[in-house]
């Protein structure tokens, strides 16, 4: 071999081999096909409570609002505000919740149950984060963390979608989002229901995706599904992903086409997070309702 | 627990050559914590996609393949890989008739587009054949040959032996 390779070759067999390389390997080993139990469902015994510090702070991210406002749209726009921010930071136990708030919309009814909703849910989840530490405290042990956030999918004259997104972590993180997809003109909320013109889409899509998981699979041995016919026939028959929901998921993105989404561990082991797919027009524009939103 | 064959020779295989994997893995990402990532990732979705292992395809190039995905997995998600477009790849290319000469070698191996580094890697670090580095890159043997061939050229080393 030409003496610079070897030269080369000597530089890369010298790569200095990490002392927890054997460590890390081990317990990857170990923690194989184990499928992470949801976070909540452990951790529940205790005693003795102690107090919760946390701060409120108004805020209202001046940068991100500006930056929205300078969106040149037809007609009305709308802007994201995080309005509340709630902080908790106490040894093992940390929360931080952003709760986003719309306006701008002509509709102030709409606009009103809109923002009521993103913060009772985000206070929903403040009350069961507290009451979860008072009972991880009495054990005495354990540590929690909440984080909330939201991200504008798409802004534009027609479509506003928002997706909100929870991570829970303990053990390990837990991932999931929600999200809203309204038409600004008419000032409603769409749903997959509202798309379609009968509830074949379930099947349509469901088929659409599954083939997309067995190509992802086929092309790259590193992504997995839970899909049947695709060469993981160990896991039992109820595992496999079967259909979406009839209210899975879902937005329509800045190229106006439909994308489902699943939360972490719902059709794919952890690493490959809250996945998404996004369905050709082509292969749904028959079962659309019209192709105002989706084209 | 049905706990077969090809579940143990995986593990016998992975834990035997794990120092391989990582300097693969760091070879791309250049970072002993991300290496680290990436063969935990790797191994974890090789165990749970062993039943996918033919029985006559080798453990080497499969799992080779995994952590060589992963770590381009990671490069696209931190959009840290330096792309090199043709106009580069030209530059270098012609630099064979003109009087550079020493560009730092390990630079240069660097500079190469990820694919031909890879093969460069593959072969003559990892000392893979030919036929086991096509199964890696999923790609077929002649373009292997040919993109090994390119990247000799490009570093400007004289191929002199037998594949």
């Amino acid at each position: 071999m030409d003496k610079k390779l070897e030269e080369l070759k000597r530089e890369y067999k010298n790569t200095p081999i990490p002392k927890d390389l054997n460590k890390v390997v081990q317990k990857a080993i170990k923690q194989k096909e184990k499928k992470p139990l949801r976070p909540n469902s452990k951790w529940i015994i205790g005693l003795a409570a102690a107090v919760v510090i946390f701060m409120v702070s108004i805020n209202t991210s001046p940068a991100f609002a500006k930056s929205l406002s300078k969106i040149p749209v037809v007609g009305s726009f709308i802007e994201v505000l995080t309005v509340l921010e709630i902080h908790v930071n106490e040894n093992n136990y940390d929360a931080d919740i952003k709760i986003p708030q719309v306006n701008n919309f002509e509709n102030k009814e709409f606009e009103n149950s809109l923002n009521q909703k993103y913060l009772d849910e985000n206070q929903k989840l403040y009350e069961s984060f507290t009451k979860e530490i008072e009972e991880m405290k009495k054990d005495g042990d354990g540590h929690l963390r909440i984080d909330t956030n939201y991200e504008v999918m798409t802004n534009d004259d027609l479509i506003f979608s928002i997706k909100r997104t929870v991570v829970e972590t303990q053990a390990s993180a837990y991932t999931t989002n929600k999200f809203d997809t309204i038409d600004k003109q008419k000032q409603i909320m769409l749903t997959l229901p509202i798309l379609f013109k009968s509830d074949q889409y379930i099947e349509t899509i469901s088929e659409i995706i599954k083939k997309q998981m067995r190509e992802q699979m086929e092309n790259n041995p590193g992504n997995v599904y839970w899909v049947s016919d695709a060469g993981i026939e160990k896991l039992p028959e109820d595992d496999f992903f079967d259909q979406i929901d009839a209210d899975q998921n879902f937005y329509i993105n800045e190229n106006h086409k439909l994308v489902i989404a699943f939360n972490e561990y719902e059709v794919a082991p952890g690493y490959m997070g809250a996945v998404e797919f996004v369905i050709p027009t082509k292969k749904i524009e028959n079962i659309l309702v019209g192709n105002k939103y989706i084209h | 627990m049905r706990k077969n064959k090809s579940e143990d020779k995986v593990i016998a295989f992975i834990i035997e050559n794990q120092e391989n994997f990582y300097r693969l893995a760091f070879s791309y990402v250049k970072n002993a914590a991300d290496a680290l990532d990436i063969v935990q990732e790797s191994i974890e979705k090789a165990i749970l996609k062993k039943d996918l292992l033919r029985d006559n395809q080798s453990v080497k190039s499969w799992f080779y393949r995994i952590v060589v995905n992963s770590s381009l997995d990671f490069l696209r998600k931190n959009k840290r890989m330096s792309l090199v477009d043709e106009d580069t790849l030209e530059y270098y290319r012609s630099g064979q008739n003109d009087s550079y000469q020493d560009i730092d070698l390990r630079r240069s191996l660097e500079q190469l587009p990820i694919k031909f580094k890879s093969v460069i890697i593959l072969r003559f670090f990892e000392d893979l054949k030919i036929d086991e580095i096509a199964e890696v890159l999923n790609e077929n043997k002649n373009t292997i040959k040919t993109r090994l061939y390119k990247a000799l050229e490009l570093l400007r080393v004289e191929m002199n032996e037998e594949h």
